[in-house]
């Protein structure tokens, strides 16, 4: 890493409108593009702060700042446009968590890299919207947060209740959603409000290890810990009418029900195995990065297409997961409200993935080129009238769904063309912490989290208590600022605002 | 398994002290471990990972497993041993433990061979804690100086 002083490092950022700023080449080295980042004046601050605390003397060994996370990722080979930092951009393992990055499909040089993607592959959001409004939820809002949190399996150690085997695992890891569908657990309808239709047509089962498989296996249909939830939530504002309406969404109180996992230990288990496998790629094919964590393989070698068809098989896994607690979640209000979640009328308004890697066409200085995009905590946002999103949305653009932390609010937006143009169609992904978990613990109080979710009126159940302060809206940036600067930027566009009655995490 | 503890003696269950800590990192945890040789560093780093995922006062040694790790490096070795350490919880015996014993310990080719002190985890008797992801090589650090007789690690595991 290139040492230099704050002032110096300044230099090499420009801030080219109030929501935009510019990292010029030179700043790390190699450099083959510029970089970019989106924030507005609060979240800037946080984002200088932290490369000035890194400029600081006798900083050493420590981890980059996310400013500097994504200059090294525009190092890497066959990048093209700019690598992207979102804003909900911070520090993460090798690219930051909230940078987006696309290379050439046709440059045998280009690489793909299991850090552009995360651990937790195909991460990602599902919405489901009811028929119901508040006032029908709140008289059993606490029967309700039970029933969900009795039927969804949480936290560190649960293990998944959907009926699963060693082959069954197989066909659903190479199927995603047509195997939750093929099985009873979802709707038809629910595929195709989803990205890829819930199913990454080139997974390998056979390139995934048997340990990924393991670790899988009992984990299918888990929600998780860590930032992952279930929540309760009423719709708190309409932006746009005409959007929100297409996703049927028609009032404010509302009810919706949002779903925050990924692909648990498998995908975890899938990125590990890469990282080994690209260590070697790398010495072999002298593949040089800023950063030793920034392991990657040529797109076309073995390792770069094996990792590519397991991160699909993952993927499918998160589909699958997913649609399992999509299941579970209708089982729980039809139990609470003696109804048909068909005549509640729960369907899913669309599902996000903002951790994957995907092969996409763009237009790159006037020409049509076709890109492997990672998007790392970051999410697709395609605009309206592009091919890959669904006829309802064909018109307002991709539902985006932005999840909050726990007790904030989250969002809905839609896709824009101006986004398409500047960041691959790409937006932010949530809040992105602000706080370290050991700084949370240590400085926020247990209690003080309860009352004052009560007082806000959100019910609670969580299986680690030290995950309330961990998790606290005060360990995390403010998912507000965040989507306005997406929003003012015009990289996305505010359609619905959310707000959560109860919540249920690992 | 069980047979294996019916003929070993009480100081098998003797917990060992606690020579680790959490450290700040922003979005995950960094641990901090040390002791009196570099085997030990590593037993007890290993239990830290345990550690934050439950509370290790609830956790009874009921249950004794081996595992080995190798690799091309002493980083390779850490990371390794960490990672069958969370694939011994994540799938069968799905085992939460207590107490890690390094019975080999080889720096020259680089291979742990470890008997795994606990139970399996069951929901309800042991707090949940935090669920870890993954090892990570990020900013990791092994501090073996026999001079100052100074043995560390840093590892950051991704929750």
């Amino acid at each position: 890493m290139v040492v230099r002083q704050y002032n110096e490092e300044l230099k090499y950022l420009e801030k080219i409108n109030p929501y935009c700023w510019r990292i010029k080449k030179g700043f790390q080295p190699n450099m083959n593009v510029e970089g970019v980042f989106y924030v507005n004046s609060t979240l800037e601050k946080l984002m200088l702060e932290e490369l000035r605390n890194c400029c600081r003397p006798g900083m050493s060994g420590g981890f980059l700042p996310g400013v500097k996370q994504i200059a090294n990722v525009a190092a890497l080979p066959g990048i093209v446009g700019r690598s992207v930092g979102l804003p909900d951009v911070h520090s993460g393992y090798g690219f930051a968590i909230g940078n987006m990055a696309a290379f050439d499909m046709d440059d045998p040089k280009s690489i793909v890299s299991p850090g552009g993607v995360g651990f937790d592959i195909n991460c990602g959001v599902r919405l489901l919207r009811t028929n119901l409004h508040e006032k029908d939820v709140l008289p059993i809002k606490e029967q309700l947060a039970q029933s969900l949190f009795d039927h969804i399996p949480v936290g560190v150690g649960s293990k998944g209740i959907i009926p699963m085997n060693a082959r069954d695992l197989e066909e659903a890891l190479e199927m995603g959603m047509d195997w939750s569908l093929r099985e009873g657990y979802v709707w038809a309808e629910d595929k195709e409000h989803c990205e890829e239709y819930g199913r990454m047509l080139n997974a390998d089962p056979s390139k995934v290890s048997l340990r990924a498989k393991k670790r899988g296996l009992p984990q299918l249909g888990t929600l998780g810990a860590g930032n992952h939830y279930a929540e309760i939530q009423v719709v708190d504002e309409i932006f746009d009418k005409y959007a929100a309406g297409k996703m049927g969404i028609e009032s404010i109180g509302q009810v919706c029900v949002m779903i925050h996992s990924g692909s648990r230990g498998f995908g975890h288990q899938v990125a590990t195995d890469a990282l080994v496998q690209m260590e070697k790629a790398m010495k072999r094919d002298n593949i040089e990065t800023n950063d030793r964590q920034l392991a990657c393989a040529r797109i076309k070698s073995v390792e770069g297409q094996d990792y590519l068809k397991a991160m699909s098989a993952a993927a499918n896994f998160a589909w699958v997961n997913r649609s399992s607690m999509t299941f579970l979640t209708r089982q729980a209000f039809a139990k609470q409200f003696k109804m048909a979640p068909d005549d509640l009328d729960m369907h899913v308004i669309y599902d996000v993935s903002h951790n994957i890697a995907k092969v996409e066409e763009h237009v790159v200085d006037g020409k049509l080129k076709t890109l492997l995009v990672h998007r790392k905590g970051s999410t697709r946002a395609f605009p309206p009238n592009h091919p890959l999103i669904p006829v309802d949305y064909q018109l307002t653009g991709q539902p985006v769904l932005i999840g909050g932390t726990m007790g904030t609010c989250s969002y809905v937006l839609t896709g824009t063309h101006q986004g398409m143009t500047e960041t691959f169609g790409s937006t932010c992904h949530g809040a992105g912490r602000a706080l370290s978990r050991a700084k949370s613990r240590r400085n926020i109080d247990y209690k003080e989290v309860l009352n004052k979710l009560e007082t806000m009126g959100i019910s609670i159940r969580v299986a680690s208590p030290k995950l309330v302060m961990e998790e606290a809206p005060e360990s995390y940036k403010n998912v507000t600022d965040v989507v306005d600067t997406c929003h003012a930027a015009g990289i996305s566009k505010k359609t619905v605002k959310l707000r959560p009655i109860a919540v249920i995490k690992g | 398994m069980d047979e294996e503890l019916g003929g070993i003696s009480e100081e098998y269950y003797d917990i060992p002290p606690v020579k680790y800590e959490y450290l700040d990192h922003t979005a995950d945890v960094q641990l901090h471990a040390w002791g009196d040789s570099l085997k030990e560093a590593f037993e007890q780093c290993g239990m830290a990972m345990f550690g934050y995922m439950t509370e290790l006062e609830y956790v009874q040694i009921k249950d004794v497993h081996t595992i080995e790790a190798s690799s091309d490096d002493l980083m390779g070795l850490l990371y390794h041993f960490l990672d069958e350490l969370l694939f011994l919880f994540s799938y069968e015996p799905f085992l939460i433990c207590k107490k890690l014993v390094i019975t080999e310990f080889n720096t020259q080719e680089f291979k742990i061979v470890c008997k795994c002190y606990g139970e399996e985890f069951v929901i309800g008797k042991h707090p949940q804690g935090t669920e870890v992801k993954a090892i990570t090589y990020s900013a990791m650090q092994i501090i073996d100086d026999p001079k100052d007789n100074k043995y560390e690690v840093f590892v950051i595991i991704d929750i």
